[in-house]
Formats: C-alpha cells, structure tokens, sequence
C-alpha cells in the first residue's frame, strides 16, 4: 500500500499552491477597473456616501492589509461579506454549490457514457464507416460553441419536442435531474468528443500492441481482448485528458449556467464581476481553483489504482 | 517416424498492397512430429515469425492472407477453419510464447490472472479452481513462491521471470504445440540456459511439441531435434538436427554456420600489438583508478530515507594505444555506466578517469573538451541512434563540420568515410528509414569514425542484429582496427564476439571488475566461477558440446 502514501503527504502540497491562488485571485480581482462603492451606490452617489461605503468594506484600506483580512477572515471560515448580497461569501456560495456541482457531476458521467461506446466502435471497426462516422461527429463536438449547442438543444428538445424545461432548477432530486438534461448534455457533447478522440487513439494503439496480440495467442476471443486489455491499458492517458479538461469545464459552467439560467457558481461570478463585488469574486475564483487542484489530485488517485507500474 | 502431429503444406501467404500481391510465404511445407522441437531458423524478414503467425490464424494485418496450402492438426485444416474454432485451437491445443516478454505481459494485470484467464475461458472453471491451476502452473515454471507471486504485476519481476510468466500463460491449457518466437533474445545468456533448460524439461514432463524460432544456430544446436531453414520466405533446407549442421546441403545455411561467433578457437583474437615490454613505454590513453559511480534512487523532500545504489565499484583500468578490450557481463553489471562515465556522461562518486593524461575531476572542461573531440560511441540500435530527418550524408556531414573540416572537403570526407565502412557512395543521399539494420549501424560507425577518432566505445552494438550481420560488423571492425590503429572498447553481453574481436576482456559483474586478462586464457581457463558460468551459458554450435549440465538426457526417446 505504501504507493498510495502521497494521499497523505500531498495536500501538504497544496498549501503553498492555494496561497499562491488566493494572491494572484485578491490582486488580479482588484485590477478590474471600477469601484464597487459606486456600483453599489449608482451614479448619482455623493463623494461622502461613497467614502462611507469604502470605509465599511474596508476598500480604504492599503492593499497588503486588505490582503491580510482576507487571509484573516478564510482562517475562521469567512471570505467576507458580499456587496451585493450582504451575506459572508462562504455562505453564499455555500446556496449557490449545489446546481453547479450537480452540473459537473452529471456532464462528466454522461460524457463518459458517450465517449466510452464512441471510442470503443471505432477503435474496433478503424478505417470503416462507424469509425468515419465517430470521427466526423466528435470533431464537430469540438468545433461547436457549448452557447449555440445550447440555443439549439434548446429550440429541439424543448420547444419543438417539449421534452425537457427550457431553463431553471427543481426542488426534488428527480426534478433537478429533468432540469440539468440539457445543460449537461451540452457541456457532455464537447467533453466527450475530446475524450473519445484521445480514447479511441489510445484504444487503437492498444488493440495493436503486443499485449493484445499476446492475449489472442491465448485463444482469448476479441471481447475479452478489448475488454480487459485493451480498455485497461488506454485509460491511464485518458484519465488525465479528462482531469484537465474537467478544471476547464469547471470555469466553463459560466455560459452554461447562463443561458439555462441555473443558479450556480457560474451564472454568481457573472454577477459579481458585473456588480464589481471583489469578495464574490475572489471567493468563487478560489473555490474553482481549489476544485481544480481536488479533481487532478483524485485523478492521480485513480491513475494509481489502474497502473500499478505508476508511482507518485 | 509416427505421423507429424502438425503439418504445413506448401503455405502461401501474399501481402495485398497496392499492386500485385507480394509472396511473403512461399510454397513451405514442414512437419512437426509428436515430442519434437523444431527449429526454424532465418534472419528477421526471413518469414518464420510469418510462418507461425499464419498457423495461429494471427496475421497482423488484414492485408496479409493466406492465398494456398493447408495447416493440418490432426488431420484437420486449420486455414479453412472458422475463427470460433480457431479461439479452441489457440492456447488450448497450441500455445504461443514471444520475444520480448515485457511488452507482450499486460502491465495493469497481475500475472496470475494472466494465466487464470485463458483456464477459466477454455475449462469454464470457476475463479477459485482457475487460480489454483495458475499458482501451479507459476510453480512449475519456476516461481520460488507462486501463491504470493501470482498478486505481482509484470513490472515486479525481472526479464527471465516474466518470460517464464508468459510460458506459463502459454501453457495454461495444457497445449500439445508450444511455438516459442525467439523467447530468449531478449535475455542474458545466462538467463538465456536457464530458459532454455525450462523449455526441454516442460518437453519431457508435460510431452510438448515445439516449434522454436531463433536467428541463433548454437540454440538449434543444442536443444532442436530437427532443424528447418528459411529465407526470403521460402524453406532452404530442412532435416535432422546433426544432418543439417554437418553437412549443410545449401549455401545459405553453410554461411549460417559459418557466421556463427562460437566457431573453433583459431578465430581468436592474437594481440596484434608490440610485446608488453616495449608497450610499458607508452603513455596509455585511458586510465581508469579504483572508479566508483553510485546513484540516489527513491527518496524525496517528504520522504527522507532515500537509497545510494553502486553500478560501478572501484573499477580499475588501462587502455594502451591499439588495444581492444572487451568487456562483458550481465544486464546490470555496470557495463554501460562504466562507458558512460568514460565519457563523462554520469558523474563519478570517486575515482579518477584520465583521458590522455587530462583528469575528468580535475580539469572537467578540457578534459571534456578533449573527450569529445577524440572518442566517439557505436550504439546498440542502430536504428534510433541516427536521425530519421537526415540523410546519411547529412548526419556525416553534420559531425564533418562541428569538427571543423573545411567546407570544400566534406563531401570528400564523407564519400571516404563510406568507403572505409564498405557502404556504397549513393548512400549518401538515403534517409535511415529506408536502410536496413546492418547499414545503419555501418552508419553509425562510419559516423564514429568522422572524428578521426582515438578511441571508440561500442556499446552493444550488435546485439539487436541477425547473426549473419553481426558477423559482418565484427569483421569491419576487426578491419578497422588493423587499418587505423583504433583503440576499442567493446561492450557486449555475447562472449563469442568479444572472443573473436578484443585481445583483451574484461568480466564484470555488480559493478566489480571480477577477471581480466587475454583473451584466449580467460576462454580457455578461466579462474573465477562467475566467468565460467558465463561461458558455459553460451550454446555451442556443436551438438555434443551439451549447454546444460548433463541431468537428464536431453535426445527425445526413439519415436
């Protein structure tokens, strides 16, 4: 077991790395032109109510004691308070995780659920017309912008079809699921024709390797060949494919949470960097960061699980 | 003779490009009798991993077909038969064992599953009676302690073992028919016997056929019972094992034999050089004191406790002008970090190396300088050692010029340097893709050779070609020597060559330094059990010169 230590002594990496984010997210949020204070206030604010506002949110304040109260503040759990929304930003994305996280979830296991068969039919069928097809369809899931996918989803299966709502969230489990169909259908689109395009390359490499050859030579029949050789062996390069473009997909909820109005992080951000409110910003800009961080370091995980030649 | 238990009949086997068909297998036709070990000998491109591939119904391409003949097992055809039969026919009736068992073992799968596989698909036995019939098949192989080791992946055992792992996989499901494709090519000689010796003892107890693969005729020699020869895809000759090696009825394979390394003591090597006393008055131009090279492994800035591995300890050494020495030893044995360190390549832990009497630790730059102004290095695969972007004379040419030779004389230099390693002039403008191994490495030398070099280092650099080839490289360096007065460091695992090359070995083992001196007295007699181990591992092209202790009497019982 001693190969799965770095669980352990790991996250002691991560420390310098969530500091050097929260640095770059506090500094790079206060380079957006703009003053919160007079967002807040609207245009016909006086200079003394302006100053008052500045004063309670502590904007006043020199930039490496911001800084400090930032740090301050995380270290009892509190982000500070939001301009907008007049609560602590912790709590408030605390409301705001849930469609978001549900959104990554069920994109994810969808686009696996497509670019797993995708890749598999190609792979064994290369050169034919399955493959050309797989190919051609991923590609185009490439090339297509997740906005207009969404749009034409939408027009399809909502107003055409009246399969699924057009926008918002349930209350109940299966009524989320209902509503994050099409939403996670299109981020699936896109995630899984990057993934079936480096599956399938993987899959193919395999099925020619030595291995393969070495299991048919066994009288292994070619389900079993694929199924327990060739998939195996593909996965490793296809999982970190997957960890990266799952931090992309993360930050990439914003358009796709806007345009299916759900009430996530994504569409939170687009109105906090609107409102110039620098707490919900920085704040969700770490909580993706941190994200990011987890979801590679679960993908090593797995990629330990599945190599055993893999050492971390 | 009892009836062939297989039997191939004028097989055809056609590659279907573009164009007209080319005949990859033409018209064979070769029995294997029940308890025999055939030996299919070629060079690579001959066809014999062709041949077998086409028995097993495992053509690697779509476009490779059998166009004629039958495959007859039991009197049953296996070219006509369904590709549902063929799942039985393979690993259940024959087995299949490759050369390099590190790419054909699955490395994210525990090598007893490996081998439950196959009994759980022939025999439908259920995971816990399959698992019990592979811990006894490992055990039969040879693994010290199978019930623990069927839980370890590929990767945790060495070249040897996971080749007995993929015996085991083969023979899983007790098949009559083991082909075995060059499975020890890839191994230490020693290793090599030791392989070699499982294949006649699973013959004896388990009463196999097999059908061995191999470029190597001292292989043949002492383990086949008949011998076939193939080349461009046709069979040469075929016959009894003594038949065939005594009188050889066709040229090519009297040039077989005659190209093999272990051939009668004439060949060796005299010390072409002055007597000692005259050559104590030289300056030698390596000196090599009591060299250590150590390296960290594991470890890192969590975990402390990291370990300091020694690859060369206290090695000692000196090279006069003219010399070739031969060192040889095992994978392992620090071979190949001794030449590395020769040319400053690792750094030394302690030690001194002088290369024409400037000191690597002292004066690294000049030294440095000087090192790779006037040695160069011969690699093992000649293929990967030269740029695929670059014609030949481009990569001449290249080595040309950064040591200076003047523009105007380059393509001069480079029409010489061809000559000297007897390629022809027009090679110049071909691009190593379209060359064969052989000539790549002529390449590679002539390439060593463009720095006018004072010593060479080959590291290697024949072990990944055919034997006839490798016959052929040794004597242009045997040439080369006389001719240019090279001093040489050969590096080789394969003591014949070195025999018939070097004046002088060296016999490494774990770093050490374990017997040298001249050649001819270390084959002849050699003072220390490792060496003699290491001769003795080499097969004999003679029959009757057994590789093997004399335990059991390896003749097949009269058929």
């Amino acid at each position: 077991m001693h190969r799965y230590k770095f669980v352990l002594y790991r996250p002691l990496q991560f420390l310098p790395v969530l500091f050097g984010i929260s640095i770059i997210t506090f500094v790079l949020v206060r380079l957006i032109p703009g003053d919160p204070a007079r967002v807040l206030l609207g245009t016909r604010a006086t200079p003394t109510a302006i100053a008052r506002i500045r004063e309670q949110y502590g904007l006043d304040e020199p930039l490496w004691l911001q800084y400090f109260y930032f740090i301050q503040n995380l270290g009892r759990g509190e982000m500070g308070k939001s301009i907008l929304y007049k609560i602590d930003v912790l709590r408030l994305i605390a409301t705001r995780i849930e469609p978001t996280l549900m959104l990554v979830i069920t994109s994810v296991v969808l686009s696996i659920l497509i670019a797993l068969p995708m890749s598999a039919i190609a792979a064994r069928r290369q050169g034919r017309l399955p493959d050309q097809a797989v190919r051609v369809v991923s590609t185009m899931g490439i090339g297509f912008p997740p906005f207009w996918l969404a749009l034409m989803l939408i027009i399809f299966f909502s107003v055409k079809l009246d399969l699924f709502p057009v926008s918002g969230y349930g209350n109940t489990l299966p009524e989320k699921l209902w509503h994050l169909a099409l939403p996670s259908l299109t981020v699936a689109l896109s995630l899984s024709a990057v993934v079936t395009r480096s599956l399938r390359a993987a899959m193919i490499h395999s099925l020619r390797s030595d291995v393969a050859t070495a299991a048919r030579a066994r009288g292994m029949p070619e389900s079993i060949v694929f199924w327990r050789h060739v998939l195996p062996n593909s996965l490793v390069p296809t999982i970190n494919l997957l960890a990266v473009n799952i931090g992309w997909l993360i930050g990439g909820t914003v358009i796709v949470e806007s345009v299916f109005a759900l009430p996530g992080m994504g569409q939170l951000l687009v109105r906090a960097i609107f409102s110039r409110d620098y707490m919900v910003v920085q704040g969700v800009a770490m909580v993706f960061a941190c994200a990011t961080v987890l979801i590679n370091f679960l993908a090593d995980i797995i990629t330990v699980t599945v190599d055993p030649r893999v050492k971390l | 003779m009892t009836a062939p238990l297989l039997s191939i009949r004028d097989l055809v086997v056609n590659f279907h490009g573009q164009g007209a068909p080319r005949t990859l297998i033409d018209h064979v036709s070769v029995d294997l009798a029940e308890g025999e070990i055939l030996g299919l000998v070629g060079e690579s491109g001959s066809g014999k991993s062709l041949l077998c591939r086409a028995v097993m119904g495992l053509l690697p391409s779509r476009r490779l077909m059998i166009d004629g003949g039958l495959v007859a097992l039991w009197g049953r055809d296996l070219v006509k038969a369904s590709p549902a039969d063929m799942l039985a026919v393979r690993g259940r009736e024959i087995g299949m064992i490759f050369q390099n068992p590190t790419s054909h073992l699955d490395p994210v799968m525990k090598i007893g599953d490996q081998i439950a596989e196959g009994i759980r698909f022939h025999q439908g036995a259920s995971a816990r009676e399959a698992r019990e019939a592979a811990v006894e098949i490992l055990r039969q192989v040879g693994f010290p302690d199978p019930a623990r080791q069927y839980d370890n992946y590929p990767h945790e055992f060495s070249g040897g073992m996971r080749q007995r792992a993929m015996i085991a996989a083969a023979l899983s499901c007790r098949p009559k028919i083991l082909i075995a494709d060059e499975p020890t090519t890839a191994l230490d000689v020693t290793i090599q016997a030791q392989i070699l010796e499982l294949l006649l003892d699973l013959r004896e107890r388990l009463g196999l056929s097999v059908i061995l693969i191999t470029h190597d005729l001292g292989i043949v020699a002492q383990t086949c019972d008949r011998i076939a020869v193939m080349r461009d895809g046709k069979l040469v000759e075929q016959g009894p094992k003594r038949q065939v090696l005594r009188a050889p009825k066709h040229d090519y394979t009297r040039m077989l034999i005659g190209s093999h390394p272990s051939l009668p003591a004439g060949n060796i090597a005299k010390p072409c050089n002055v007597g000692p006393a005259v050559r104590q008055k030289e300056r030698p131009l390596l000196e090599i004191d009591d060299l250590h090279v150590r390296f960290d492994t594991g470890g890192s800035l969590f975990r402390p406790g990291r370990k300091t591995v020694s690859a060369v300890k206290g090695v000692s050494l000196q090279v006069m002008p003219g010399d070739a020495i031969g060192i040889v030893g095992e994978s392992g044995s620090g071979k190949s970090t001794l030449a590395r360190a020769i040319l400053g390549l690792v750094p030394l832990s302690s030690g001194h190396i002088a290369f024409d009497g400037v000191d690597i630790a002292q004066q690294p730059r000049k030294a440095l300088a000087k090192l790779r102004r006037e040695t160069a290095m011969v690699f093992q695969d000649p293929l990967n050692a030269l740029n695929p972007r670059l014609t030949v004379g481009e990569t001449l040419g290249e080595v040309l010029k950064i040591h200076g030779t003047p523009v105007a004389e380059i393509p001069g230099r480079i029409n010489e340097l061809l000559d000297l390693v007897h390629l022809g002039r027009e090679f110049a403008g071909r691009k190593p893709r379209s060359m064969s191994g052989g000539q790549c490495q002529r390449v590679g030398i002539a390439r060593a050779l463009a720095v006018n070099p004072r010593l060479i280092i080959a590291d290697e650099c024949v072990a990944a070609l055919d034997v006839t080839i490798q016959k052929q490289i040794v004597d242009l360096f045997a040439e080369l020597k006389a001719r240019m007065n090279l001093t040489l460091l050969f590096i080789a695992h394969d003591l014949a060559i070195v025999r018939n090359l070097c004046e002088r070995v060296l016999v490494m083992y774990h770093g050490e330094i374990v017997e040298e001196g001249l050649s001819a007295d270390i084959f002849a007699r050699p003072q220390r059990p490792y060496t003699a181990a290491l001769i003795d591992a080499v097969p004999d092209i003679d029959p009757d010169k057994k590789l093997l202790a004399p335990k059991t009497d390896v003749e097949p019982a009269a058929a």
